[in-house]
């Protein structure tokens, strides 16, 4: 049995208060939890403050480029998809600058665990504005305030084939450890949409924010609707931000679509050597 | 040796490729060595197609400028082309629609009539011309057939059946009314070796097989996309994962992710996906993962030429990726030298874990050319899968990701391995991967990848290769598909008494300066042929060897070089 020790790395560089720190310590927590130990799993990192991670867990780690961790993530469960494969990355990486991957990434429905450390504002580059803020946000890249709409996650992850839709709150730790480990549990894509206040650079979208726009979906919410998923969603658009797992089905994921794969992992398979099948065809 | 230049032509959408790869197949059969090539706008309806096919008892490397039987599936493929015509040249066409001058001997074959009779539709002229101009060369009949059959094997027997019965009209319709005209050159030659019919692009996908890669990534970028659509044809067979990504950005992005994860990736593009793609060149650099990168070029800049043919990415290839790490540019100049440098290509990567780039352009991806299956089977003989240093698990110590060594080549541990874990890294790090920005470590790890390029010159470089007599007077230099039209040249000048010789670049970045000066060390005429307007072979011997080949013979029309404009220019400049 592992512990939360085995798990941590190097004293992590997050700003006092930040609540990366409570995410950090829910994605260790959950893999405890799990059973897992560092050298079962994989974590790929994006660019930003969520994306140093990397030096703070241990584990198969791969830090990619910014926006582009996704599609590495998805080459890594293809090369060996019974390993569970995790995505630390932000709102930038993710619905910014990967946007495309993101959307691609849910309608394949590719296994992975994608946690997105949502701040609405660039921190590690000293905070403009991400493209989750709030209509009208105010930065030092949008001046007079961002003309823009903010991104929806829920609502895109859900749209585009996403099977596992949620929402968290950096600054509630138990019910963010739970998500997380009901998140790697499925088999699919998996989106964990982290609320996740920016002490140093965002003033608007902080702690007690949150406190105040957030609620935890009831006990008896029916996860596999899918029309009232999309109502959660929406709720976006009048500040309301619903916490918990807003949608859950069963759906192939993209490995178990590839008859390919049905058995070992591909890096352990026998190496074809039937070239004359495929020669034939030349002749 | 004889060559004799079989070439079809009509609108795009009737059949034109299909019908040129079964004459193509049919001339291998018989015992010959074929060069094919097509020509055609980037439409799917419309726009004029050709396809033109020579053989030989001898090898044939390049097309030529005389046709020698002409298929005219519409008027404008007579008016286009009746300059290519001498007085011998078979020109089939139908009367009802082409009004044919002079040029040539006539084979008016009907084929509407011939259609309309056999209760046909009108895109079967293409099946029915072929089967007269396979009668008109001599072909045989059997051989005809055969190649139909397998052609159409997946389409079932009442497809087969009507391609044939369509063919063996034009076939007898020749025979009957044309006896007299008929010529020998397609009547068959005994030949030792099995041949296989196929393109540069086939090649690839055939040595990524051979070299055990497993995932394969791609967007479909013309004229790379066959290779994508080759290997997720096969792919059932092979057990290959081949994914068609979002967007360029993805498709590097997923290879390194799952070559990071052990399996041999690859992928392949044209240089507008490539110019996407250079970011992840980059990552692959630094964190020193194994890639193998295949560019199909085509005329740019942008969107360009998209079905013509040229090599103006080179350069952009050598200094793709931003910040300094070696690379590895091969590039094949035919068939042959294309599955040999993809199957080392991967090997290369998993050595000196960075990217390996196999470049090819329009002419070489898209061209059939014979290739001997005992040559195949050699090579695949001759390969074993090298997939460089690595651990299972270490002596007790840690391992570290990127440990130092003299070679700069630490080893891979797979990842999974029990009781490890690390991190590759896409900041600069430090041995074990963490990230750093200290100096000194800085320092250490930039040398250390380029250690790498070092031990690939001492190691794996390969000299360019000569044909002919490099005492001649006269030498060209070429990389890519160029060489075909060279050596064709050659083989021309030969025949007129002029003796001249090839130096041709296979292993392009980095260069062995030591290896190549003592090729140019004499005062001779040097002459570099390259399909591109700035010469940038030139320029890279330039820059990394200090050579200087003052004369340069380039072409950028997006058209490749006929030989005989090759010996007119040796000739008389």
């Amino acid at each position: 049995m592992s512990t939360i020790n085995d798990f941590s790395g190097y004293q992590p560089t997050w700003c006092p208060g930040c609540g990366n720190w409570a995410i950090g310590v829910a994605v260790k927590t959950a893999l405890v939890q799990l059973g897992f130990d560092p050298s079962s799993v994989t974590a790929v990192f994006g660019i930003g403050c969520s994306g140093n991670a990397n030096d703070f867990l241990n584990c198969y780690g791969f830090h990619a480029l910014h926006g582009r961790a996704i599609p590495a993530a998805i080459g890594i469960k293809i090369a060996n998809h019974k390993m569970p494969v995790l995505v630390l990355s932000g709102d930038g990486d993710s619905y910014g600058e990967g946007g495309n991957h993101f959307l691609h990434a849910c309608r394949g429905n590719h296994d992975l665990t994608v946690i997105i450390h949502d701040n609405c504002v660039y921190g590690l580059t000293t905070g403009q504005a991400a493209p989750t803020a709030k209509k009208g946000y105010v930065s030092k890249s949008t001046p007079n305030g961002i003309i823009e709409n903010p991104v929806n996650p829920l609502a895109l992850a859900l749209t585009q084939g996403a099977t596992f839709v949620s929402q968290a709150f950096a600054g509630d730790t138990p019910q963010l450890i739970d998500i997380i480990k009901k998140a790697v549990r499925h088999k699919g894509f998996s989106l964990v949409n982290v609320l996740q206040p920016c002490i140093s650079f965002n003033k608007i979208n902080t702690y007690g924010y949150y406190k105040e726009h957030t609620y935890k979906l009831d006990n008896d919410y029916k996860r596999d609707d899918y029309r009232q998923a999309l109502e959660k969603a929406s709720e976006l658009n009048e500040e309301k931000f619903p916490l918990g797992v807003i949608y859950e089905v069963d759906r192939p994921d993209f490995t178990g679509e590839l008859p390919q794969l049905d058995g070992e992992v591909l890096t352990e398979k026998k190496r074809f050597t039937g070239f004359d099948l495929l020669i034939k065809e030349f002749i | 040796m004889e060559k004799t230049l079989w070439k079809i032509g009509g609108e795009a959408g009737y059949g034109i490729m299909t019908t040129g790869l079964a004459f193509s197949k049919i001339a291998s059969r018989s015992g010959y060595r074929l060069f094919d090539c097509t020509q055609y706008p980037s439409l799917i309806r419309g726009g004029h197609n050709t396809y033109e096919v020579v053989f030989s008892e001898g090898e044939v490397s390049s097309t030529k400028k005389k046709v020698d039987c002409l298929i005219c599936l519409n008027k404008e493929t007579y008016d286009l082309h009746k300059t290519r015509l001498h007085k011998e040249s078979l020109v089939i066409f139908d009367p009802d629609d082409v009004n044919a001058g002079d040029e040539g001997k006539k084979i008016p074959v009907p084929f509407k009539k011939i259609i309309n009779e056999l209760a046909g539709q009108a895109i079967m002229a293409n099946t029915v011309a072929l089967g007269a101009s396979v009668a008109a060369l001599g072909g045989q009949e059997g051989v005809l057939m055969k190649v139909l059959e397998d052609q159409f094997l997946d389409k079932g027997k009442t497809v087969i059946e009507l391609n044939q019965k369509f063919a063996k009209a034009g076939y007898d319709y020749v025979v009957k009314n044309y006896r007299s005209s008929v010529k020998h050159s397609l009547q068959g030659v005994t030949s030792k070796d099995e041949q296989l019919v196929i393109t540069g692009n086939e090649s690839f996908s055939l040595g990524s097989v051979m070299a055990d890669c497993r995932v394969f990534v791609a967007y479909p970028m013309t004229p790379a996309s066959s290779v994508l659509t080759v290997l997720a044809g096969w792919q059932n067979k092979t057990g290959m994962v081949v994914r068609h990504a979002e967007d360029e950005i993805s498709v590097i992005n997923t290879a390194i992710g799952a070559s990071f994860a052990g399996a041999r990736s690859a992928v392949a593009t044209s240089g507008g996906g490539f110019a996407l793609m250079t970011e992840g060149i980059s990552l692959s650099g630094i964190t020193e993962t194994p890639l193998v990168v295949f560019i199909a070029q085509r005329p740019g800049p942008a969107t360009g030429m998209p079905t013509w043919t040229e090599q103006g990415d080179l350069l952009f290839t050598v200094h793709s990726g931003h910040g300094e790490f070696p690379k590895i540019v091969l590039s094949a100049g035919d068939v042959e030298e294309m599955l040999d440098l993809t199957l080392q290509a991967y090997n290369l990567a998993d050595i000196y874990q960075t990217p390996v780039f196999v470049l090819s352009d329009m002419l070489l991806s898209e061209s059939h050319r014979t290739l001997s299956k005992t040559t195949v089977d050699r090579l695949v003989k001759e390969y074993s899968v090298n997939r460089g240093k690595s651990l299972a698990k270490t002596n007790g110590e840690r391992y570290l990701r990127y440990r130092l060594a003299d070679d700069g080549i630490s080893a891979r541990l797979p990842v999974g391995t029990k009781g490890f874990y690390y991190q590759a890294n896409s900041y600069e790090h430090l041995e074990d991967g963490h990230t750093t920005e200290e100096s000194s470590t800085r320092k250490q790890q930039v040398d250390k990848r380029q250690k790498k390029a070092e031990a690939y010159i001492k190691n794996d470089f390969r000299p360019p290769r000569i044909y002919g007599d490099i005492d001649s007077e006269t030498v060209f230099v070429t990389w890519g598909s160029v060489k075909g039209s060279v050596l064709a040249a050659m083989e021309a000048l030969a025949s007129f008494g002029k003796k001249t010789a090839l130096i041709h670049f296979t292993h392009l970045y980095p260069l062995d300066e030591n290896r190549i000066k003592p090729f140019f060390s004499k005062e001779k005429r040097y002459i570099l042929v390259e399909n591109n307007s700035q010469g940038q072979l030139g320029k890279l011997l330039r820059q990394e060897t200090g050579i200087e080949i003052r004369e340069k013979l380039l072409k950028y029309d997006g058209r490749f070089f006929w030989p005989e404009e090759i010996v007119d220019y040796v000739n008389n400049k």
